[in-house]
């Protein structure tokens, strides 16, 4: 049997795109259909109305929400992008042995073994006002008082969100980096440049494509999260998602609806705005 | 640019290296010295060292053991930078996200020189290599032999005194390798600086080099010059190793004047100048044959001729045309491999088929003695040379 050129590409991308259009497309449409519906206390009513966005535009909330997530966003890169890039240059370059990188790389991965909701939850017992940390300080007399800012605060959200995402970062700037030939870093030492010079001058340009793909892992998901801000701020900090959640417990499907589609866009602004910085069809390619 | 003395002189002291305790050196206990100046190719299969030492002088690598001198002063720990020495990497290694300009000027900016000098140079130093029209192209818009004259000029960007080039032509396709190692040499010359090649390529070597420095398991078997290590090679493995020349032994026989009769394993007689060496009847002696001084005739049928001297016989293994002659192996049954340079001429005279036996003769004073020696189980013991 003979498949003509046409069929053939069509079967090859048929199931991907039947993924994409039933798994994504298609919520995805639910959702901004939705978004423009009316709604009740019991029910949402087919409609064309633009009162959510109305309602979430001129609410000052939504500009305080999402100043939230964006500086959360903000820190949490930095602190993962300093760490991951640390540690995967630490792999890649200083590592000579490829069973202990390998090994070390492991060593990275073991907190995925349990799940995510494991993981930042065992940061409770640890900062807690009783908790392991602060027994540790008052013993060794480093404070008198128990620390108070340890837990249910910005500082507790950043620590677990650190924890959760710092691994995104490390492990696309490692690929990035294992792909730079060494001879260039002895040329360019070669050439008189110092150890500092080589990082901004060699590492850095030639870790620009995990560079970004990291930062898009981090920085959706922060975006996306709603959990850990819960958790961990004991309630006293809100994020996008989190107002979102609290309008689907209350049955508010449109405005969230709403919510979700705005946020969406935000989202692909930023990696739309990662992507410009950084060509990673282009630097994958090469 | 600093004020070195511009001396590229270069001296390897007793220098050890030993990447893993325990394991044998990759380069062990070697001197070498090479004039300031000069174009020194090292030479030797992969593995040897050659691009040990190579590293070693670049500042690369340290030596477990030993000192590096360049022009008299003792650079063994200094960082590659306060040598006075360039390397041009296989491959090149030019930064693939720095266009052309960028990656020639990059020394200088390391060096603190101004964006518009740097780039002045840059710019002098592409049009020497005929790509100034290049400048802002990335690397990877470029084809392998552009790619190397780049990397040519990059190396050269800060005055060096000694230019470092390793397997600078093995990313080359045949017609540019050839075309880009008189290149290589023309600018040396033009330069006046100490070049150190690194290559496993024989004729290579042979053409470029002043000196040629062969080595095997990180020892030198001989340093000399290109002509004398293709006309005059020390020992049996540069012999094989150059190619040009077979290796003939036998046992010797007797010794008359300057010339010793020997035996071979097959039972032919061959003729060795021994000079004043001392040598023992039984004494197993190694002797360098040039391949284009042999002739090559079909042996009539019956038994080999035995009273011939200088001669050998045997089945012809491969012929290979080579343009302007004709290179002819034959199994002579003893395992080494030997090999006749026929003119194209002679041998399209009378053509022989692969597999047809011939006697191969030749003038004794075609053969020169090697320094190797083996005593015959029973035999009297001899210092080697």
């Amino acid at each position: 049997m003979k498949i003509s050129p046409v069929l053939s590409s069509w079967l090859q991308i048929g199931p991907m795109a039947l993924i994409l259009v039933v798994f994504f497309g298609l919520p995805m449409l639910v959702v901004v259909v939705v978004s423009f519906f009316d709604f009740d206390h019991m029910s949402i009513v087919p409609a064309f109305i633009l009162d959510n966005y109305d309602d979430l535009f001129s609410s000052d909330v939504t500009l305080r929400l999402y100043l939230s997530s964006i500086k959360f966003a903000l820190i949490v890169w930095a602190i993962t992008l300093l760490i991951g890039f640390t540690v995967a240059y630490f792999l890649v370059f200083h590592v000579q042995s490829l069973l202990i990188k390998i090994g070390l790389f492991l060593l990275c991965s073991v907190p995925f073994w349990t799940s995510n909701i494991i993981r930042m939850i065992s940061w409770i017992p640890f900062l807690g006002r009783n908790g392991i940390f602060n027994q540790v300080l008052i013993a060794t007399h480093v404070t008198s008082k128990p620390l108070e800012f340890l837990l249910f605060s910005d500082f507790a959200v950043i620590v677990a969100y650190v924890h959760l995402f710092t691994l995104f970062m490390v492990v696309p700037i490692f690929n990035a980096m294992a792909r730079i030939d060494t001879r260039l870093i002895e040329a360019a030492k070669d050439a008189g440049a110092s150890r500092y010079a080589v990082l901004r001058e060699i590492v850095l340009p030639l870790s620009k494509s995990g560079i970004a793909l990291g930062t898009i892992f981090v920085v959706t998901q922060v975006m996306g999260d709603f959990f850990v801000v819960k958790v961990m701020s004991g309630g006293q900090s809100a994020s996008v998602v989190s107002a979102l959640s609290n309008q689907i417990q209350e049955l508010q499907y449109p405005p969230a609806a709403a919510s979700a589609v705005i946020l969406v866009i935000v989202v692909m602004l930023m990696v739309a705005g990662i992507l410009r910085v950084v060509d990673v069809r282009k630097e994958l390619a090469s | 640019m600093s004020a070195t003395i511009r001396n590229g002189q270069i001296e390897v002291v007793a220098v050890t290296k030993t990447y893993h305790p325990g394991a044998p050196p990759a380069v062990d206990n070697l001197d070498l010295r090479i004039d300031h100046g000069s174009y020194c190719c090292l030479l030797g299969p992969s593995g040897c060292g050659k691009t040990t030492i190579l590293r070693m002088i670049a500042g690369h690598e340290t030596p477990t053991e030993g000192d590096i001198l360049i022009g008299g002063r003792n650079v063994t720990n200094l960082p590659p930078v306060e040598r006075g020495t360039a390397m041009m990497f296989q491959s090149y290694a030019l930064f693939p996200h720095r266009s052309v300009l960028d990656n020639v000027a990059f020394a200088l900016k390391m060096r603190g020189v101004s964006r518009a000098d740097r780039n002045a140079r840059a710019r002098e130093l592409l049009q020497k290599v005929h790509l100034e029209a290049f400048a802002n192209r990335l690397p990877a818009q470029l084809s392998g032999g552009q790619q190397q004259r780049v990397a040519l000029a990059r190396a050269l960007i800060t005055n060096p005194r000694v230019l470092l080039l390793d397997e600078p032509l093995s990313a080359l396709d045949e017609y540019l390798r050839l075309r880009m190692r008189g290149e290589l040499r023309r600018v040396q010359r033009e330069l006046g600086i100490t070049f150190i090649h690194v290559t496993h390529t024989q004729l290579e070597a042979i053409a470029v080099a002043d000196t040629v420095v062969v080595m095997a398991q990180g020892k030198i078997e001989q340093a000399a010059s290109a002509r004398d290590i293709f006309l005059a090679p020390r020992n049996a493995y540069v012999t094989r190793f150059i190619g040009g020349q077979n290796v003939i032994s036998g046992a010797v026989e007797r010794v008359s004047g300057a010339t010793a009769t020997a035996v071979t394993g097959t039972g032919a007689r061959i003729e060795l100048p021994v000079a004043e060496l001392r040598v023992q009847p039984g004494e197993q002696i190694f002797g360098s044959l040039r391949r284009d001084r042999i002739r090559v005739r079909r042996q009539d049928a019956g038994p080999p001729p035995r009273d011939l001297i200088n001669a050998l016989s045997g089945e012809v293994h491969a012929i290979e045309n080579q343009g302007s002659y004709v290179k002819v192996t034959i199994d002579a049954g003893d395992g080494e491999e030997f090999v006749a340079n026929v003119l194209d001429e002679d041998f399209f005279l009378d053509p022989i088929d692969i597999g047809g036996r011939v006697v191969a003769t030749w003038a004794a004073r075609d053969v020169r003695l090697l320094e190797d020696r083996r005593s015959q189980p029973s035999g009297a013991v001899v210092a080697a040379a």
